[in-house]
């Protein structure tokens, strides 16, 4: 039998074929982005798309977990902590750096980036956006490379360790951002102008945070990322790395065993986990306009764990669903809306997939008819005796694991994605092009 | 070419210990390029243990493990692979939520290139590597009769396809030497007939050397050339299977004394 490398260069595509693969993701991205911002956005209310560009950054966030959390299966705990290296970085880089630059912290983007109201007059891309979106890169690089200082030693441990380094990771970050100096005010700018970048790189706020920061995030920025985490972490999932990463978690001796160089491999998941956590740091931040590392402590971590686990661990659909419910749960709880229609629909959906399937699954059927008619009931009943059931949210959050953890441990959709159920057969997973 | 030519794998005296018990003790084997030697012995006479210090799971204490003129010692498992020692496991050790394809590609992981630049911009390179793989996994299947279940996941297979699943597995990673762990455990005497043949037929057509551990001895005395048999860690009788099968001493490790 010939050797694997004699047949490498002959099966290679054609040239030309290269460059539309390599590109696609990003005009994709750029489309999705467009409609996004352009189309969707002003149709909706305002704090519905603000809650939708949170759901994007809990999108970027989730996914780029799954990577380690799901791929290798490794435990990460201290997502939170990576986000807020990279906020961190692209908020100085964006703040001092526009100071530096333009003179002031002011907005200074364009029309993609306007988040004011009424119509913007400047030029469709603005200095400042470039600095943002630079920022946000370096801020993910930042913390791609403080993910591989943290890697490279404890990936080599097994199972609970992981979890405890990474949960101190998240910890020491937060401690050291909280002791940090107070930063240069914005109408001290000229003031900031004269000083050495090495002394403005440590005034980060402390425990004030870092506030006062100009807002560039819009829905554009962020669904441009999120199409392109979501496609970086598919062709991940389907690639030879892919699979490397898969065997890990499914038996990390045979894996060694097969030749695959476990300790790098895992290393190569955190670090872009890393980075794609500090790029949704940077956009978390420009968006809401400040970034505090007492909100980035292993709670917010947690948040993201609890979405990779509903979603599956290693769905890349799962998690962005998991991401998009999570983040509207609490809101959709606040107004107590009707339930029994979404549980029609369901019922509905479910019933025309088990027919078209040819498979009946009665027992599933009559569960989520029990449950709507059970959750309609506690709805009347908060409503009748006035409770705000978004109070306990927390307590639903956990509830809703424990019943996750015993009716369907490996999440919503395991490592497959949303699509591969819907196959005649059941197909493996990973097995894409 | 290296001074022990005639020899592909050479090893010489090693030995562990856990604790006090002395699992393997002072263990040597030469194989031969394209030799099909047997490893025998009781259970807990330390067969496994022999395998996991020759593919690097265990350090030796002492003795030293030579494939194709490379020292073997202090590297990791992954290494070893990669010099050509590959192996399959006792108790099976496939990747049961990845599919029976799959599981055969990421055998093939160890001979390609994975740069993270060309993966995920999908370069030429990268994606006729991609199709290499998958070309070489279904002839490996197909070879082993597991084409029709390449969509499969691999835990679903029955216990026969499994086991030759983790032998096609082993043989992506094209390796000089192979080392079955009870490659016919569970399996019924009609897909032990077919796999002596299969396991001739590997050896005749990759070129390689094998070495088994087997408890059935229809299987062990019918294929192999060679055969060591261990108890309590020592080599207790080497040779020709019929030398062996009339050693005292082996009688006695099977059999017990009166």
């Amino acid at each position: 039998m010939n050797r694997l490398i004699d047949h490498t260069r002959q099966l290679s595509p054609p040239r030309w074929t290269v460059l539309p693969r390599a590109v696609w993701p990003l005009l994709a991205g750029v489309v999705v982005a467009l409609i996004a911002y352009y189309l969707v956005g002003p149709n909706i209310s305002g704090f519905s798309s603000k809650l939708m560009l949170i759901a994007g950054t809990n999108i970027i966030l989730a996914v780029s977990l799954t990577v380690v959390n799901g791929f290798t299966g490794q435990f990460s705990m201290g997502h939170a902590g990576f986000m807020a290296v990279g906020g961190y970085i692209s908020a100085t880089i964006t703040y001092y750096g526009s100071i530096k630059l333009l003179g002031t912290a002011e907005f200074a983007g364009g029309a993609l980036s306007w988040t004011g109201s009424g119509a913007h007059a400047g030029p469709f891309i603005g200095k400042g956006d470039l600095i943002f979106v630079a920022s946000c890169i370096m801020g993910g690089l930042g913390s791609a490379a403080a993910g591989y200082i943290v890697g490279l030693p404890s990936l080599r441990l097994r199972g609970d360790y992981l979890a405890i380094v990474t949960l101190g990771f998240g910890e020491i970050v937060r401690v050291l951002l909280q002791g940090t100096p107070d930063q240069v005010q914005p109408w001290k700018a000229s003031q900031a102008v004269d000083t050495p970048w090495y002394e403005l790189l440590i005034k980060l706020g402390g425990p004030k945070g870092f506030n006062l920061l100009p807002t560039y995030t819009t829905l554009f920025w962020v669904y441009l990322f999120v199409v392109l985490t979501l496609i970086v972490c598919y062709r991940l999932k389907t690639s030879s790395s892919g699979r490397a990463f898969l065997s890990i978690r499914e038996d990390e001796v045979a894996a060694q065993a097969m030749g695959v160089d476990v300790t790098k491999y895992k290393v190569r998941a955190f670090v872009i986990a890393s980075f794609f956590a500090g790029l949704a740091g940077g956009l978390y931040a420009m968006d809401i306009g400040a970034i505090n590392a007492g909100d980035l402590g292993f709670q917010k971590s947690f948040d993201f764990i609890i979405m990779v686990v509903l979603g599956g661990m290693g769905s890349i659909s799962g998690a962005t669903l998991a991401a998009i419910i999570l983040t509207l749960l609490p809101e959709v709880l606040r107004d107590l809306p009707p339930v029994w229609p979404a549980g029609l629909v369901l019922l509905g959906i479910m019933a025309v997939v088990q027919a078209v399937r040819k498979h009946w699954h009665v027992k599933s059927l009559v569960g989520v008819g029990i449950g709507t008619i059970v959750l309609e009931g506690a709805r009347q009943f908060c409503l009748s005796q006035g409770i705000n059931i978004a109070d306990f949210r927390l307590i639903l959050y956990a509830l809703l694991l424990i019943v996750m953890m015993i009716a369907r441990p490996q999440g919503l959709f395991g490592i497959r994605e949303v699509w591969e159920l819907f196959g005649r057969k059941k197909k493996a997973v990973g097995s894409g092009q | 070419m290296s001074v022990s030519s005639e020899f592909i794998l050479d090893v010489r005296g090693i030995a562990i210990a856990f604790g006090g018990l002395k699992a393997v003790q002072d263990f040597s084997l030469r194989i031969p390029r394209h030799g099909l030697y047997g490893l025998i012995g009781p259970n807990g006479a330390g067969k496994t243990t022999c395998f996991n210090l020759l593919t690097g799971v265990y350090q030796p204490d002492s003795g030293e493990v030579t494939l194709d003129g490379e020292r073997l010692n202090g590297r990791k498992p992954h290494q070893i692979a990669a010099a050509g020692l590959s192996r399959t496991f006792q108790n099976i050790r496939l990747f049961g939520e990845l599919s029976v394809l799959d599981n055969v590609k990421l055998g093939c992981h160890l001979r390609g290139r994975h740069a993270i630049a060309g993966t995920l911009l999908r370069t030429a390179y990268y994606t006729g590597q991609e199709r290499a793989i998958e070309s070489r996994s279904m002839e490996l299947l197909e070879m082993f009769g597991l084409a029709a279940r390449a969509g499969e996941q691999s835990k679903n297979l029955p216990y026969g396809d499994q086991r030759r699943l983790e032998i096609a597995r082993a043989l992506a990673t094209e390796p000089k030497v192979l080392l079955l762990d009870e490659p016919a455990a569970g399996m019924n005497p009609q897909e032990k007939l077919e796999l002596r043949a299969l396991i001739r037929k590997v050896r005749d057509q990759f070129g390689l050397a094998i070495l088994l551990i087997e408890h059935d001895m229809g299987v062990v005395m019918n294929l192999c050339e060679h055969i060591t048999v261990l108890n309590f860690g020592q080599t207790i009788a080497t040779g020709s299977p019929e030398k062996v099968q009339n050693d005292p001493k082996v009688v006695e490790a099977y059999l017990g004394t009166e």
